[in-house]
């Protein structure tokens, strides 16, 4: 009951986020797979190649519609992972509001606990819902004749888990008591190396691995720095 | 009613080079009321802080209701109530959503009449959001929350900073509402004197850090005395007497800050001092808080005054 209700605040607060990142993915990937449906730009089509012209290979490389959508997710992910560390870690330390949060009948332990579960829900139901929402539009095969493969799904999670490290960077960041130029901007610094490795990777194992790693030593940096920092 | 609830041992917190806390030993007995007093960046919000656990000290130690403040378990936390400096909350909840979210803290523990009985006597809507809230209604707020739990220990940070007269009598009114309940101790911080002498029965003065006095209202009371001696031609530069802490020199005559100094003692030093006569001025609270408190050579405001 206590954990739910702090989680119930958490969630609230991460709402307005959550609801922003939601409308500009869903705003943006609607509009390119809709524009991809009613142009089919996504393959080649014998108009565009005349018999007699020289058609070279990029002319072919066709991707499917949600493609395109892919960097839209990561760019949003980044950005809600960057709110919402914001929201729960900083925002906090301006209000000072910290001590209200703190000093109450739970342990710091379970006080974080509820802050990445809200993350984390905030993470799947704005993000995740509108990603399975696309791909399932862009699977149908009466609106568009080239289907998404697996792949560009899967691809899409693990940018959404990228947004995760980088809410996670944000935290640890908001946690640190150092000064900017020291190690206060190790959490988002990681984050953001991280980012490049992992959409560069082209085995998906590995992208999820690098996260998973990267996500682990984060978390463990974060819960540290929660239960040593002096509020 | 001697039972410890709030004790600290050689607490000393700095803040890199700065001092902020030194030393302090400080006992609160169980069922008191006790004012925690001292001037601006005096350490009171770091000693409170050290005492709930939320900074970590440098060296020594304090324990709440025989736990120790680093380790408070939630068990130990549900029976302490804690009012923030500048009652800081959650700004988007309304009164109910923040009743609602406190109360789940206490399922066993909460006071639904006593919390609607305050918000009522402040006559708050509890639609209102904390945002909408003034400054005043905020700390009314925060004290309705910190009252209905029934805390065994309220620890509150200032809370009747910035309020105006009505409100702080308001907000005082609402503490003694807690006092008349058997065994509660009150730890309440704060710069007006009046508030302190209007409730507490104990008083803790710390100055930069140091503890100055931990006894009851009344022996600080009787122990802080202002005499004026006044002399026919000669004045002397200062006067030997056990307990002096200010000396003061006019025209005709010398302003004595004395501590724990018997009367008689006082008349004996008049008389050896060759004073024509010497009164103890009566002082309140806040006069013998400022004295007990000010520099050895306090400088005047404006330095052509000492001219």
């Amino acid at each position: 009951m206590r954990f739910l209700a702090l989680l119930r605040k958490e969630l609230r607060e991460c709402l307005p986020w959550l609801l922003l990142a939601a409308i500009i993915l869903l705003a943006i990937g609607g509009f390119i797979l809709r524009d991809a449906q009613l142009h089919e730009w996504y393959r080649p089509s014998p108009s565009r190649f005349p018999s007699g012209s020289i058609m070279k290979w990029y002319d072919f490389t066709i991707h499917p519609p949600l493609s395109p959508v892919g960097p839209v997710l990561l760019l949003t992910s980044i950005g809600l992972g960057l709110a919402l560390g914001a929201r729960q870690f900083w925002v906090p330390h301006f209000t000072r509001t910290w001590g209200f949060t703190i000093h109450r009948s739970l342990t710091r332990s379970t006080i974080l606990c509820a802050k990445f579960t809200a993350a984390i829900i905030a993470f799947v139901i704005s993000l995740g819902t509108v990603w399975l929402a696309l791909y399932w539009y862009s699977s149908h095969p009466a609106l568009f004749s080239m289907l998404p493969v697996k792949r560009v799904f899967i691809e899409g999670w693990l940018f959404i888990l990228l947004g995760l490290v980088v809410y996670l960077g944000t935290a640890l960041t908001g946690l640190s008591t150092a000064r900017w130029y020291t190690s206060k901007i190790f959490g988002l610094a990681f984050a953001a190396i991280v980012i490049f490795p992992v959409i560069l990777q082209w085995r998906l194992g590995w992208a999820f691995a690098l996260i998973i790693i990267s996500a682990l030593i984060l978390l463990s940096q974060t819960i540290n720095a929660f239960s040593e920092r002096e509020f | 009613m001697s039972e410890t609830v709030l004790e600290t041992k050689g607490l000393t917190k700095y803040y890199g080079s700065t001092l902020a806390v030194d030393h302090l030993d400080l006992n609160i007995p169980r069922g008191s009321i006790c004012g925690f007093v001292g001037r601006n960046a005096a350490g009171k919000t770091t000693a409170i802080k050290l005492m709930l656990g939320l900074l970590k000290p440098t060296t020594g130690s304090s324990t709440l209701l025989g736990c120790d403040s680093q380790q408070l378990r939630p068990a130990i936390r549900r029976r302490i109530g804690y009012v923030t400096e500048g009652h800081r909350l959650f700004r988007w909840m309304t009164i109910t959503a923040l009743e609602k979210f406190q109360r789940s803290f206490f399922p066993k523990q909460w006071d639904d009449r006593l919390f609607a009985d305050m918000i009522e006597y402040f006559q708050l809507s509890k639609r209102q959001k904390i945002k909408h809230l003034s400054n005043g209604q905020r700390a009314q707020v925060s004290l309705a929350l910190a009252l209905a739990p029934n805390p065994e220990l309220l620890i509150m940070d200032d809370p009747t900073l910035g309020l105006d007269a009505a409100i702080r009598r308001q907000f005082l009114q609402g503490m003694i509402e807690l006092i008349m309940r058997q065994g509660r101790t009150i730890l309440f911080s704060s710069h007006i004197l009046g508030d302190v002498e209007r409730v507490a029965d104990r008083i803790v003065v710390i100055d930069k850090g140091v503890l100055r006095a931990n006894c009851s209202l009344e022996q600080f009371r009787a122990a802080v005395k202002k005499v004026i001696l006044t002399f026919k031609d000669f004045v002397p530069d200062e006067v030997n007497i056990a307990g002096l802490l200010h000396c003061r020199r006019t025209e005709k005559q010398l302003e004595l800050i004395l501590v724990g100094t018997s009367d008689d003692r006082i008349a004996a030093c008049a008389d050896t001092a060759g004073a024509e006569e010497y009164n103890i001025v009566k002082m309140n609270l806040e006069d013998q808080f400022i004295e007990y408190t000010a520099p050895k050579n306090h400088r005047r405001l404006f330095k052509w005054e000492e001219k």
